[in-house]
């Protein structure tokens, strides 16, 4: 009796053991993105880009033997769903977090992630994210400020406007990219005749832009993101304001043309090069595989900037051998020699911000498609 | 002078949209007593539908025709759909306390939202541009044709349900169920049918209102019912809830107001000032601006 009762014991130890280590023999990697919302294509986007690359480092025999299982979860886009996110997948053991797409979920997740010692990496560009020297973020995009400075110069200097009118929404990357570049555009020389916020999601944006008209401005430079662009431009036209449409980076979306419709053509769009125009070799593959699996092309350049900031972490793993995070994450800020990314060459500073940017200006054509007018 | 005319003229379109949802609102709580929640759901599912049909049925015509054919079937699908949400949610629970229904509300609101979600996707869905972008320059004061085709067709849906109401025998009806629905009965009134006509009409206001949204501004959600609701149900309160003059006056009322303070003191506080506006409302008229002051029957 005492021996099977000792038997059963040993047996449910080893159990146990088995359970320990097959749970430990997988790598969490954690998704928080607007996988519903306003900003769903964008989020669902960057589900899929993780869960291709998982496929394929799993394919490879995983991160030193380590397969990768994917723990994806939707913050909506909003501070208070991405707190509750980060709670989750920080509860669920994930050992990095990809995402999320807009600063302000991105924000309110990363206190957590901290504390914790869970990588994150995310493309939300408000200069915010990279000041409260939390070792644990990386920014695979670029800052506002370095935005800034491109479309401030591109609109005082390149296009010679004399009235602009500046307008965002709420959320800390447009409130960001706006303020940085009312900044930037009065350094230049220009006029900012008014800077006014709109409620994203609101969709009526006429009573804001009936004011604006008063004021005759020859451009509109909207920091904010597609859903709201597109219906702005649109409305914008249907006012009969004469002004060029300037768009921030986060109107970078096939969105964006689709809902300001015939009004689309002739507005401008700022951001670094699109995914068909990157000349990168590791870009080319990874478009061709994201195809031929999910049968469309990512949404937007936002998919493959994630995508870089995922594998830079498992790039940092496996060069340190480790998966202690701090260790990854030193390594990663202190690279000499900067890893080829699908965006570009993959580097980053000592408080987590991505090195180096290079920016484009897009016109919208008739049939939707992209032409670059200006390039840094 | 030409702001105040713009604005006036944007204030009246996005009045308009709420007038046709406040309708919907107001009529059902004149007969039940019942705050309809799920309302601007169905707003945003016809917006869905119209789009579907577009797409499925239609071919991607974008005839006059097409247009017309929109309208109207997803006028009669929501229609169903809002006899069957009577039906069902509402029907077996009009003995219970009005508590139950108002939850058995707020669940059929859920439960739509999360239809429109699992059946559509979570993204967002473009609306073609099904009315040509035309515009006309008044002196300063930009009318674009669609803003004409909302303002137009909501008035004349508007003056048909007020001359229906008033005027026929079946609008009588209504009036005497929302007086009472016992006494309606005893002299012969199906008060069943009333409490169908009246989803069926209030659904079918909705459905055009719905494609209004989808045409107008174009990206569509499957949660953006909520917001269009909201200010509906306030414009319904606003106006008088129950009185049906009251909804249409309280919609264009809450359209322009919205305008006015986003246009002339900040659109950061249009929605504070809505609800302040409402909160004054409440204090000072607790039946709304038309609504006759009456005894609260035991």
């Amino acid at each position: 009796m005492k021996r099977t009762f000792r038997n059963i014991l040993l047996t449910l130890c080893a159990v146990a053991m088995m359970a320990g280590l097959s749970w430990a023999e997988t790598l969490k990697v954690g998704v928080q993105a607007p996988i519903t919302g306003s900003y769903a294509n964008e989020g669902q986007g960057i589900e899929n880009a993780v869960r291709l690359l998982a496929a394929q480092i799993n394919a490879d025999g995983g991160v030193m033997g380590k397969q990768i299982e994917v723990i994806p979860c939707d913050d909506q886009g909003t501070a208070m769903a991405a707190a509750i996110c980060a709670k989750e997948l920080v509860n669920k053991g994930v050992s990095m977090v990809i995402g999320s797409y807009t600063s302000t979920a991105a924000e309110a997740a990363q206190k957590t992630y901290f504390d914790a010692k869970v990588l994150q990496t995310s493309d939300g560009t408000a200069d915010g994210l990279t000041e409260k020297g939390y070792w644990t973020f990386l920014r695979n995009s670029f800052p506002n400020s370095a935005e800034a400075v491109f479309a401030a110069n591109y609109m005082v200097n390149v296009k010679a406007y004399k009235n602009i009118a500046v307008i965002s929404d709420f959320s800390s990357y447009a409130t960001g990219l706006a303020e940085s570049t009312v900044a930037e555009i009065k350094k230049a020389g220009g006029n900012v005749i008014t800077y006014a916020k709109i409620k994203a999601d609101s969709q009526n944006f006429t009573p804001v832009l009936t004011n604006i008209k008063s004021k005759n401005p020859d451009a509109i430079f909207f920091a904010g993101y597609y859903s709201d662009g597109g219906q702005l431009r649109a409305q914008q036209v249907a006012l009969g304001i004469k002004a060029d449409f300037i768009g921030g980076d986060a109107n970078d979306n096939p969105d964006f043309a689709k809902l300001a419709g015939s009004a689309a053509k002739g507005a401008f769009i700022i951001n670094v090069p699109s995914p068909e125009l990157l000349p990168y070799d590791v870009a080319k593959d990874f478009l061709k595989n994201y195809e031929a699996t999910y049968g469309m092309l990512p949404p937007s350049i936002w998919t493959l900037m994630n995508a870089d900031g995922m594998r830079a972490i498992v790039h940092g793993m496996e060069q340190t051998k480790s998966f202690d995070t701090k260790k990854v994450a030193d390594y990663l800020m202190s690279m000499e020699k900067p890893l080829p990314g699908i965006t570009g060459p993959l580097q980053f500073a000592k408080d987590g911000n991505r090195i180096g940017s290079s920016y484009m200006t897009f016109e919208i054509q008739g049939d939707n498609s992209y032409k670059v007018v200006h390039a840094q | 002078m030409d702001i105040f005319l713009q604005q006036l003229a944007n204030g009246l379109t996005i009045g308009s949209i709420y007038a046709l949802v406040a309708l919907g609102y107001t009529m059902v709580y004149g007969v039940m007593k019942l705050i309809n929640f799920a309302h601007g759901d169905m707003v945003a599912a016809s917006a869905f539908v119209g789009l579907t049909i577009y797409t499925q049925v239609l071919g991607q015509s974008t005839s006059l025709i097409a247009v017309v054919i929109i309208f109207l079937l997803s006028a009669v699908a929501m229609a169903c759909v809002g006899v069957l949400l009577e039906r069902l949610a509402y029907r077996p629970l009009r003995q219970a306390p009005r508590l139950s229904a108002v939850v058995s509300a707020l669940g059929a609101s859920l439960m739509i939202q999360n239809g429109i979600m699992l059946i559509w996707g979570p993204q967002m869905r473009i609306f073609p541009e099904l009315i040509p972008q035309i515009y006309w320059d008044l002196g300063g004061v930009v009318v674009s044709l669609i803003q004409v085709i909302i303002l137009a067709l909501s008035l004349i849906l508007m003056v048909a349900l007020y001359l229906f109401v008033e005027k026929t025998r079946m609008g009588a009806a209504i009036r005497a169920s929302a007086i009472d629905q016992d006494a309606s009965r005893l002299m012969g009134i199906n008060v069943d049918k009333v409490i169908a006509l009246i989803f069926i009409i209030g659904s079918s206001l909705g459905a055009v209102a719905g494609l209004f949204i989808g045409l107008y501004y174009r990206g569509i959600t499957f949660n953006m019912g909520w917001q269009y609701g909201l200010y509906a149900f306030v414009a319904a309160i606003l106006g008088g809830i129950g009185n049906i003059p009251g909804a249409m006056f309280g919609g264009m009322l809450l359209g322009l107001f919205q305008a006015f303070i986003a246009g002339y003191v900040s659109s950061t506080w249009a929605d504070a000032f809505t609800f302040i506006l409402l909160i004054l409302i409440l204090i000072v008229r607790p039946t709304g601006l038309l609504g006759e002051r009456v005894a609260e029957k035991v």
